[in-house]
This record gives structure tokens, C-alpha cells and sequence, in this order.
């Protein structure tokens, strides 16, 4: 990385689902981790995700999803990002995910889940690792 | 002997000296880990003026000498009643999900094995943010958190399941609705007319809690000064028409899951109960006309048991307060604070992690309820984590759970345990003064729309959330199994459970694309001139800020105009609410 | 010279990819290795655009307003580039860029590509940063470039400095909204807009401002308008695009590279280096344990030390010029 550069991360609510407390967490914690988080906010269909990734040409895209719909959500913004030549962007998910659809999240290209109880310590290292084994 | 407030005074300097340091030295403490309330820490020669008996202002020891549910408890016990089913008269179980009809085949399978409580209905993500099935932000949220509703025609289809011996006259009706329920609440009064049943007959309980939604829950449409307007125009409606149905169901409970604190979420329910409570005002009703409607939410969040007994206290105190002072109430139930459920541990303080724990920790929850007002209820069920379903064994637990205290504990055999408690009074007259202090500073920001229109509620939430995930990741905070007490030596303990099949995973799955093809189906049948020109006529009287909007709600309604429709007239007129920065 | 990678992003960034696009961005707002050649690169292809800087105080609604906007100017055809800044946490150095949050509605517009900025903290760094990223925009085809800043301060000026035309907003109900205007900021500002205007007290601020104006112009001198607008109900908001397609009209028929700006990017070029060198030279990693010892020790004072290290320095200078044969 240069001697600027940040981990940017974009942290989004796909869907209708309004519960925000992880998010915002999550991202007040990975921005005292010193990444640069980019909030998208609530109700954000997988385009408007998959373009503010692009746009902002983010490390890593952080879905939050509690309403059960991650299975359907998160594979629209693969594809999306896939698309757009941006499969290479990291992306991981959040929220009320039952342990089976881990394994199906993580066969679409989900690089991890991170569910109630993870540490945002861990989330940020997790993030630093994972970047660093494809820089 | 009396003992005088000086002899006490001097004990409590020497006993600090004498007893308490030497032992925290002893131990190699900075401080003593635990606190004494002696006599000196609450005056508790005000009785009747801060406490009060139960039933009497300012209801601190609770509304009533005891509820309905303690005057029938051994009579319960006798019959083994399962309350979580209801019974004629009582809600049923909270649920929705897939297509009407298929949440009325549930109910009526429910039914058949004698759950027969009134319809107490979840509504998908895309009803309650007001956009119908077929909308672009309905792919793959159609009858997934709840049940899909996009038009009177669906609310009649789910009905179908109550009929004859429980039909709507006989059994209430909950909706948790919020941004859209003037039109739930106008599918209700148009199904009641449908089937010649007097409005005045119809019971329940909407949610139509739009503030809290702003701060902590997220299904809002309009801006929050339009969305008080709509409050206030079923506020109003339901006062004159529907005097047995409840107007609203308010509170923290959702605001406290978010993140506030006990504080906050105090302060932030009395200012939006406040705004609600003047938005009726502004409607032209006398506050004792509408205000005995007003339900809360069962207040509650944490695990901090004394604190919880407390918060229950003050928050009725607080109340009482409110609307004797600032309203002139002279109605006793327009100033209690009428809650089905009271105080509990939350879902936040529940843990993924050994998750039978869920059920000791409910217990506290259960305790703090019963030794406050309320029923000991053991919520929620350990397995509410896990996201796929409470199990029959988890709700058996939960049940049981809830009469060991009540009949074994027999933790509410007494009202008010802890009044006169130098500790309890002492930390109850604590909270409230904090949340004042909060309240006076949204009183000055204008009041709860102000404080939601420039964020700072919201803030305040997302910044509590915030400091309580940096407390337990130091371990400030302790949770047992999250961030102590995990090393190997530890065992999860888990039992097998059983879901029952009540949402059939094959039903999920063409929900969707059903409910698309009923809501063509219906903007075929339907008379499309008639709907076009109640819509017309429902944008007309929406720019009038004066106009109760529900008799033009209501006629969109009957003539079949969808959900989505009816929202998107108001969406031109009130426009729609911004998201907050963080 | 450019590498051959970044050479393909470059060409690919001109060609409307909004990844390239991205990509190079982040390239330069980094600081990665080449980026100053990427810059010399590029700069002959730009000085067509219009910059935009908005500014003014938090809670004054400049996301909203941003958001709307850049809609109506994409809608006419324009092609837009937004880039929205935020402060950096100055203890972790990390940042929550919230300003997408306001612009749902553009985010995947055809028109419209929004870039979000920390401030990353570094004396004169954002500015430069800043004023890198528009000239990209500008290079990959932007015909508007608006910058959104966090509000009003010394930073917040000198990005705004950068701008073409400057647009300060303000609020009724925003506290002391009009004193906190400072003055640095009301003289650079082509337009006044009081937004949220559907709320008590618009008017009086258009007053208020409208006086300030009047007070501090000189006789005959053309003041900047004062508007109203609700991004809420949408007032005013034709007639502030109108305005500022004026603008943008009489700027595209101008002179490509206006001389002040040209001047002004010199120069916080050359202050960002001339700052670094001295952190890295002098004040940073330790290099002046000895000297702040002999402070302390009463041994010297701060001004003394600071004018043997100017001497220092311009002995490096000067052996560095001589090898470079550059100006004196």
C-alpha cells in the first residue's frame, strides 16, 4: 500500500430491513480501527451498493442484513460487483444469519460472516489479513 | 429509638472508615465492588407524594392493585392456559408471513388445535414501508418478516380465519404497523363494515409508533412533522369511532434494542409520547378523550435488574407527571402508563453464544417485571438468537419459567416490593432526574420532531450503541460466554429442539411471485375509475393540513386501491423522509 | 514516465470507465508510487470543467441539497462528479464518510459519479488532494465537478478556494448560522443559499445576509444573490439551477486554466512539499530531540532554533538546486 492509503470499506443496509445498530457500530469501530468507512445508509438496492463500491473504490464491501433476505441480497451484489470487474473487492456479511446459510454465503464468494458477539478488533483483522495476503 | 439524620450521618462516615476501607485494602481494591444505601440516601417521609399507593397518582407503585391476569392466575393454573395462544377475548400469538391466504391456512391450522387468540399480525418489510408486492424494492422481502398486505382484499383474505365465534366484535386486533397504519387501520374499519359489525365494537391495538422509527427502527416514509400529521388524523378517527380500539402502542423498548441508554430511552419515549399526546390536542380532542387509548410498548432492555424495577417507577411517575401538570388530565388512565408486557432483558442481551443462558437471563427479566407491575414474563425464548424460529422446548421453558415466579416465588403477591427501599427510592428519584434533564434538553431543541429532524436523537442512540460494543470488548461490560468465563474448560450445553413448522419453507419460496400474480389479478378486477378518483380526492384533502385524511383513506381502501397507491399520494404531498447522516 | 498499468487505467478512465475512474483516484489521493507522473500526465487534458464548491455549516443540508441538484444539472445533460468530504478522526486516522447517505437517489445515475474524501488530517494535504481528484474528474470527462465540504473552517476554505464558483448554505434554526460565517468564506461566495427555508425564520436570515452584503461591498461592486431553497419541498430549487447553469454556460465559453487558480495550485503544491520535507528533515521521527532538550534546558528559545534550521534548509536547498540547475 502507499504511503497514504487507507483501508476503505463500505458498510451498507441492502433492502427494506431498518435496523441499524450493527452498522453503525461496526462502523464507528473500524473507523477507530483507522479504516475509512463509507456508510451508505438504509434501503440500498444491490446496484446502488455495487456503484458506490465501484465508485469508491472500496477494499471491502460490508453487508448488514437482519430481515432474512441475505441469501437473495448478498448474491445480487455479487453478481453486480462481478459485472462491474469488481469481484475482487472483499465482501462480508453481517446481521441475524443462521449458521447454515453460512456455508451457502460463503460458497457465492462471501469472504466472511461475522454474526452477534464478533469483536470489531476481530473484524478490522481479519479485514488487515485478508488484504494482506492478496497485496 | 429514631434515629436522627446526624447520628446516621456520623455511623456512615465511621463505618466507611472503620469497616469498608480496611477490607477494600485487605483486598488490594481501589474501591469497595459493592454500595449501601443507608437512610440518608432518599427521604422517604414523602410517601404519598412520591410513591403513592398502587392505583393512586402518581402510580409509582403501579396502576391497579392488581391486573386482570393476577385476579385469574390460580384460576389459570387450574385450567393449565397457555397464554402465548390467547383465548377468546385475547390476542394470539404474534406472527404473518408468506401470502394472506397463507397466513390464514396457518391460523386456521393454529385454530383447529385450539389456539383461537385474535389476529396479533407481523406485516413484511414492503407493508410496512408502504410499497406493494410487485415494487422494486420488494424483491425477495415479500412475506418474509411477516405477512404480505397490499390491499383491503388481502387484510379480507386473512380475516376469512375469523369469523363466527371470532369475529372481530369478539377478539382484538393487534397490527404492529407504523408508517402505513392509517391504512391498516382503514382496512380494519372497512372489513368491520363489510361484515355490519359497529365500530365501536372493533378492539386492539396498532403500533403506530412513527417517531421511534426514526430513531431506531427504520420503517418510515414521510418527513416526521407530515407523518404527526397522520397520526393525528387516526388519532382522532379512532377517538370518535373506535373508542374500544387502542390508539397507538409507544416506547423505548425498540429505541433501548437500538442502543440508547435507560436514560434516553426514558426521556426519548415521554418526548415522543408528549408529541403524540399534542398532536391529538391539535386535532381538536380534550386530552382525557383520547389519551386512556394511548398503550406503551413494554418498556424495558437490560439486565440490570434493580435498575429495571426502577426505570418502571419512574417512567410512571414521569408520566403521571406529564400529563397532570402539562395536559390538565383528570382522567387517572389517561395519566398510567398501560402496558400488556413490562419490564424484560431485551432481545439485544441475549447471546448467540451457549444461548440456553437466554433462559437464567430472562428469568432476571421476569423478576424485574414482577417485582414492578408487571407479569414475570421469562422473555424472550433462549433460542431468539438463533433467527430461525422460537421451539416448542424454548417456549415450554419460557412458559414455565413465568409460573414458577408467579406461583411458586410468588414474586407478585406483593405490589411495589421495593417502596421504601432507601435504595430502590434513591435510584428510581435518579433516573428520573436524568431523564428530565434529557427531556428539558429536547424541549429546547423544540421537541421530539425537532430532535429527530437534526439527528440528535438518532445520534444519541448510534453513539450509546457505540460506547456499550467498546465497554464489552474491553470487558468493562461482562457477558458471560461472550467475553469471559470462554475458555475451554467451558461447555455448551444444548438440548434438541424442535420448530415447529409453522412457516413452510416451500410456501417462502413462491410467496412472492404469488402475491404478485393476486395483485395484478386485482388491478384487473377492480373498478379503476373509482380508484383513480379516490386517490385524486386523497391528494386534494392531504393539502390541507386540516383535513383528517382517514374518510379519504378509507374510500381508497374500499375501492381497492393498493398499499403502494395510497402511499404514493401521500409520498407526492408530504414527500419523503431524508435518511440521517451519522 | 507512467507505467505501463497505469498508463491502461488512465486511457481507460478517459473512456468513461467508472472503475478505472475510481481506480486512478485512489491511486493519487493515496500517494502510491508514480502519482505525481500520473498527474503531469493528465493535466494538459483538463481545465475544462466547472468546479463547484459548496459549503456551510453541519445540519445546513448541503448533502440534500448537493443530491438534488446534481440531478437537475445531470438530467440537462451534464456530466457530474461529486466528490464529498468528511473529517478524518484525528486519533485513529480513520473516518465514516457519511454523505452518501443523503444521495441515495443519484447514486446510480448514468451522470453522476461520487467520490467520498477524509480529510486525512495533513496541513494543506486535503486541499491538494482535493484539487488532484477534480483535475482526474475533470481529465475523465466531467463537465461539473462539485465539491461538498464539512463545513466551515480554514481547511474547508482553501478546497473551496479551488473552486470555480463558491455556494455557501445556511439554515434557519441553524444557532448563530450567520455570525459562525466567517469572513474568509463570505468573501469568496458567489451565492447565498438558505436552505430549509420551509421553516420559520428564512427570511430573516436572507435579510440578515442580504445586509452583510450591502455593508461590505464597495460602491458599484455586484453582490452575490441570496436564494431560498427547501430540498425537502423541492422551492427554489429551479431557480438555484438556473443560476448556476448560468454560470456554467459563461464558464465553459471562458479561458480553459484561469490564471488565480492556476497560481493558487502552485502554490499549495509546493507548500504541501516544502511541509512534508520539513516534517520529514527536521521536525518528525526525532530530528529535533536535541534542540527541543536545549528549549527546555533554557539553553534556547523556539525562534532561535527555528532560524538555524531556516539556515539549515537553505543550504540543503541550495545543493539540491545545484543539482537539479533549478531556479534561485
Amino acid at each position: 500500500m502507499g504511503g497514504d492509503s487507507k483501508i476503505r470499506v463500505l458498510i451498507a443496509k441492502p433492502g427494506l430491513d431498518g435496523h441499524e445498530r450493527g452498522a453503525h457500530v461496526v462502523a464507528y469501530g473500524l473507523r477507530d480501527e483507522g479504516f475509512e468507512v463509507i456508510y451508505t445508509g438504509l434501503r440500498q438496492s444491490p446496484e446502488q451498493i455495487v456503484s458506490a463500491a465501484v465508485q469508491e473504490d472500496v477494499d471491502v464491501v460490508g453487508l448488514s442484513i437482519l430481515s432474512g433476505a441475505h441469501l437473495s441480497l448478498t448474491k445480487k451484489v455479487m453478481d453486480g460487483l462481478k459485472a462491474k470487474g469488481a469481484n475482487d473487492i472483499l465482501v462480508t456479511v453481517g446481521g441475524i444469519i443462521p449458521e447454515e446459510d453460512k456455508k451457502n454465503l460463503e460458497k457465492m464468494g462471501v469472504g466472511g460472516v461475522f454474526t452477534s458477539g464478533t469483536k470489531i478488533k476481530d473484524i478490522a483483522a481479519f479485514i488487515r489479513t485478508k488484504l494482506g495476503e492478496s497485496s | 429509638m429514631r434515629n436522627s439524620k446526624k447520628e446516621i450521618k456520623e455511623a456512615l462516615t465511621k463505618w466507611e472508615d472503620e469497616v469498608v476501607s480496611p477490607r477494600v485494602k485487605k483486598f488490594n481494591l481501589d474501591k469497595s465492588p459493592t454500595t449501601f444505601y443507608p437512610p440518608l440516601s432518599s427521604d422517604s417521609s414523602h410517601f404519598m407524594e412520591k410513591v403513592g399507593f398502587p392505583g393512586q397518582f402518581p402510580y409509582t407503585a403501579g396502576n391497579n392493585p392488581f391486573e386482570f391476569w393476577r385476579a385469574y392466575a390460580n384460576f389459570a393454573a387450574k385450567v393449565g392456559y397457555r397464554s402465548e395462544w390467547g383465548g377468546t377475548g385475547r390476542s394470539g400469538k404474534y406472527g404473518g408471513f408468506g401470502t394472506p391466504a397463507d397466513y390464514r391456512d396457518y391460523l386456521l391450522r393454529m385454530q383447529s388445535m385450539g389456539r383461537i387468540g385474535g389476529p396479533n399480525i407481523a406485516f413484511d418489510l414492503v407493508t410496512q414501508c408502504g410499497y406493494d408486492s410487485d415494487s422494486s424494492f420488494a424483491e425477495g422481502e415479500v412475506g418474509r418478516v411477516g405477512v404480505a398486505v397490499d390491499s383491503l382484499r388481502d387484510f379480507a383474505v386473512i380475516y376469512e380465519a375469523f369469523t363466527g365465534p371470532l369475529d372481530i366484535d369478539k377478539v382484538p386486533s393487534n397490527f404492529t404497523i407504523n408508517a402505513p397504519a392509517a391504512v391498516l387501520i382503514a382496512m380494519y374499519v372497512c372489513l368491520a363494515k363489510k361484515r355490519g359489525i359497529p365500530l365501536e365494537k372493533l378492539t386492539g391495538t396498532p403500533q403506530n409508533d412513527i417517531l421511534k422509527e426514526f430513531i431506531a427502527r427504520g420503517t418510515y416514509i414521510y418527513p416526521p412533522a407530515q407523518s404527526l400529521r397522520l397520526f393525528r388524523d387516526t388519532c382522532v378517527f379512532c377517538c370518535k369511532h373506535m373508542p374500544e380500539f387502542n390508539i397507538n402502542s409507544i416506547g423505548g423498548y425498540h429505541m433501548r434494542e437500538a442502543g440508547a441508554t435507560r436514560v434516553q430511552d426514558l426521556a426519548f419515549s415521554m418526548a415522543n409520547g408528549i408529541a403524540y399526546i399534542e398532536a391529538g390536542i391539535e386535532g381538536g380532542l380534550e386530552v382525557d378523550e383520547f389519551a386512556p387509548a394511548f398503550t406503551f410498548n413494554a418498556f424495558g432492555g437490560s439486565m440490570e435488574i434493580y435498575h429495571e424495577i426502577a426505570f418502571q417507577r419512574a417512567a410512571r411517575r414521569m408520566w403521571a407527571h406529564i400529563l397532570k401538570e402539562r395536559f390538565n388530565a383528570k382522567d387517572p388512565k389517561s395519566m398510567q402508563i398501560r402496558q400488556p408486557i413490562t419490564a424484560h432483558i431485551g432481545c439485544s442481551s441475549t447471546t448467540l453464544q451457549r444461548p440456553l443462558n437466554n433462559l437464567a437471563r430472562a428469568v432476571v427479566g421476569g423478576m424485574a417485571a414482577g417485582m414492578s407491575g408487571g407479569i414475570p414474563g421469562a422473555f424472550p425464548p433462549f433460542d431468539e438468537p438463533l433467527g430461525l424460529g422460537h421451539s416448542q422446548e424454548a417456549t415450554q421453558l419460557q412458559q414455565d419459567a413465568s409460573r414458577i415466579m408467579v406461583f411458586e416465588a410468588k414474586v407478585t403477591d406483593v405490589c411495589d416490593p421495593w417502596a421504601g427501599s432507601y435504595f430502590m427510592e434513591s435510584l428510581t428519584d435518579g433516573i428520573e432526574k436524568d431523564a428530565l434533564a434529557e427531556l428539558k434538553k429536547i424541549e429546547k431543541m423544540g421537541g421530539a420532531v425537532a430532535a429527530i429532524e437534526n439527528g440528535y436523537m438518532q445520534r444519541a442512540v448510534a453513539k450509546s450503541a457505540y460506547e456499550r460494543q467498546k465497554k464489552i470488548e474491553n470487558q468493562e461490560e461482562l457477558v458471560v460466554g461472550v467475553n469471559c468465563f470462554t475458555g475451554e474448560n467451558e461447555i455448551d450445553v444444548s438440548i434438541n429442539r424442535c420448530v415447529e413448522a409453522t412457516y413452510d419453507p416451500d410456501l417462502m419460496k413462491t410467496a412472492e411471485e404469488r402475491q404478485k400474480a393476486n395483485l395484478a389479478r386485482l388491478k384487473r378486477e377492480r373498478n379503476g375509475t373509482a380508484v383513480g378518483s379516490s386517490l385524486k380526492n386523497l391528494k386534494v384533502q392531504a393539502e390541507n393540513q386540516d383535513k383528517n385524511l382517514m374518510p379519504a383513506i378509507c374510500e381508497c381502501v374500499e375501492n381497492d386501491a393498493t398499499l403502494q397507491e395510497i402511499c404514493d399520494v401521500l409520498r407526492e404531498v408530504f414527500g419523503e423522509a431524508k435518511p440521517m447522516k451519522i | 514516465m507512467v507505467e505501463e498499468k497505469l498508463k491502461l487505467i488512465i486511457e481507460a478512465a478517459r473512456d468513461n470507465n467508472e472503475r478505472a475512474l475510481a481506480k486512478l483516484i485512489s491511486h493519487v489521493e493515496d500517494r502510491k508510487h508514480g502519482w505525481k507522473d500520473v498527474m503531469k500526465a493528465i493535466y494538459a487534458k483538463t481545465g475544462r470543467t466547472c468546479v463547484i464548491g459548496v459549503t456551510g455549516s453541519a445540519g445546513a443540508g448541503k448533502s440534500s441539497l448537493v443530491g438534488e441538484f446534481a440531478k437537475k444539472l445531470a438530467d440537462l445533460g451534464y456530466r457530474i462528479g461529486v466528490i464529498a468530504v468528511d473529517p478524518s478522526s484525528p486519533f485513529s486516522g480513520g473516518a465514516v464518510l457519511g454523505d452518501r447517505i443523503r444521495m441515495r437517489d443519484i447514486s446510480t445515475n448514468n451522470n453522476i459519479f461520487i467520490r467520498s474524501m477524509a480529510t486525512r488530517g495533513m496541513l494543506g494535504g486535503l486541499c491538494q488532494a482535493a484539487r488532484d481528484v477534480v483535475r482526474i474528474m475533470d481529465f475523465a470527462g466531467r463537465d461539473i465537478v462539485i465539491i461538498e465540504t464539512v463545513g466551515v473552517g480554514q481547511d474547508e476554505i482553501e478546497v473551496v478556494s479551488a473552486s470555480d464558483y463558491v455556494v455557501l448554505v445556511t439554515y434557519p434554526g441553524g444557532g448563530d448560522s450567520v455570525q459562525a460565517i466567517k469572513a474568509g468564506v463570505m468573501e469568496i461566495a458567489d451565492l447565498f443559499v438558505v436552505n430549509k427555508c420551509d421553516r420559520d425564520g428564512a427570511d430573516i436570515i436572507v435579510s440578515e445576509i442580504s445586509a452583510m452584503l450591502d455593508l461590505s461591498a464597495d460602491a458599484g461592486e455586484e453582490i452575490p444573490q441570496v436564494i431560498k431553497t427547501s430540498a425537502l419541498t423541492k422551492e427554489g430549487m429551479d431557480n438555484f439551477v438556473d443560476i448556476l447553469s448560468d454560470f456554467i454556460q459563461k464558464k465553459k465559453k471562458g479561458p480553459h486554466h484561469q490564471k488565480e487558480h492556476v497560481r493558487q495550485e502552485v502554490t499549495s503544491i509546493l507548500e504541501t512539499e516544502i511541509v512534508n520535507l520539513i516534517k520529514e528533515r527536521i521536525t518528525g521521527n526525532g530530528n529535533m530531540e536535541k534542540e527541543l532538550e536545549l528549549i527546555l534546558s533554557g539553553k534556547s528559545d523556539p525562534y532561535s532554533i527555528a532560524d538555524g534550521f531556516v539556515k539549515r534548509f537553505s543550504v540543503i536547498k541550495k545543493l539540491e538546486d545545484k543539482r537539479k540547475g533549478g531556479f534561485q
